[in-house]
């Protein structure tokens, strides 16, 4: 059975205040960076994950992401899927 | 009657919770790991408050999946009383029993006495407050920015699911009164059955007048006296 990696990009929504996000422009600001309109900090998890096919694997990545890795409340999150091969194209 | 905490990895007020039920008030109390499938026939659970997990993730995210939980959201489905305090209400919030999620506090770890004020008597845990009571009690928390999409905002106010909200000392919602970026002031929720309440302030530490405050006792001699008068959705699990 392939193993495949996925990258999966948890981020707030955007109706969502990030504290953290804001306390890094700030800090930006005051280091020089004038131009940084705006940070949002969101997670990044990278998984391998076994499974037959491609759309088995974005299935398994796509239930652990939306019961554990994100919040659904606060949170959305996108799933890159590639063949640890490197065969597959990314999804 | 007995009073089950539930004890995470990172938990640490749960010593603290133990205390109250059992020292202060006389009751029968025992401690439950999180790995335990029962809840060992109590009347009343508490999930108290800590760094369950270390808070990784997410506070409460990994506390959510716990064996534990299982038993404590059949509980809760049969109309069982549940606390949540602090991480606890963070742990209810991930788990699903009440609405909403938890962010970071939008300005720093605050650790401090607040004023809530007593929305609604009519849960298990707030039967013996008058509505506008005014409770002196501390806070010790990084995560406690409440947060619900607008119309579970509004819903929750329509149902009357807002438990308790921080006030100034004059029992006023105001900013200055919110140590955390909560919305709409709010410090602690119940679901819609009313009998599952999470709150970010920790009653537990103000229950005796030497510790500072002895105003949160009423909401745990609330519940017992809501058990002991029978309460008819009261389930053992």
């Amino acid at each position: 059975m392939p193993t495949f990696r996925a990258r999966v990009f948890v981020t707030l929504k955007p109706s969502v205040f990030d504290p953290q996000g804001r306390t890094i422009v700030e800090s930006l600001h005051s280091m020089g960076y004038g131009r940084v309109g705006d940070v949002r900090q969101g997670k990044y998890f990278e998984l391998d994950v076994d499974a037959d096919s491609t759309e088995s694997a974005r299935t398994t990545v796509d239930e652990v992401s939306h019961r554990l890795l994100a919040n659904p409340v606060i949170e959305s999150y996108r799933v890159e899927i590639e063949n640890r091969d490197g065969d597959a194209p990314r999804i | 009657m007995k009073f089950a905490v539930i004890v995470f990895p990172g938990s640490n007020c749960d010593h603290d919770a133990y205390h109250a039920v059992k020292h202060v008030l006389g009751q029968d109390a025992e401690f439950v790991w999180h790995k335990d499938t029962s809840i060992g026939g109590a009347d009343v659970v508490i999930l108290p408050g800590g760094f369950a997990h270390g808070d990784y993730l997410r506070t409460g995210a990994i506390a959510r999946f716990s064996p534990v939980m299982d038993a404590v959201s059949a509980f809760a489905r049969s109309g069982g009383p549940v606390l949540g305090i602090c991480n606890g209400f963070q742990v209810l919030l991930e788990a699903g029993l009440l609405d909403g999620a938890m962010l970071r506090n939008s300005d720093k770890y605050r650790c401090e006495y607040v004023n809530v004020r007593v929305e609604r008597t009519d849960t298990p845990f707030t039967g013996l407050c008058s509505a506008g009571d005014r409770l002196r009690i501390p806070i010790a928390h990084g995560e406690g920015n409440y947060y619900a999409p607008p119309d579970v905002l509004d819903r929750l106010e329509h149902n009357g699911q807002i438990v308790f909200r921080y006030v100034s000392a004059e029992g006023e919602v105001t900013d200055a009164a919110n140590p955390n970026g909560s919305l709409r002031n709010i410090a602690g929720v119940c679901n819609a059955t009313r009998n599952v309440v999470g709150l970010m302030p920790h009653p537990e530490r103000a229950c005796e007048p030497a510790l500072g405050s002895a105003d949160g006792r009423v909401v745990l001699e609330s519940v017992i006296a809501h058990v002991k008068a029978g309460a008819p959705l009261a389930a053992r699990a």
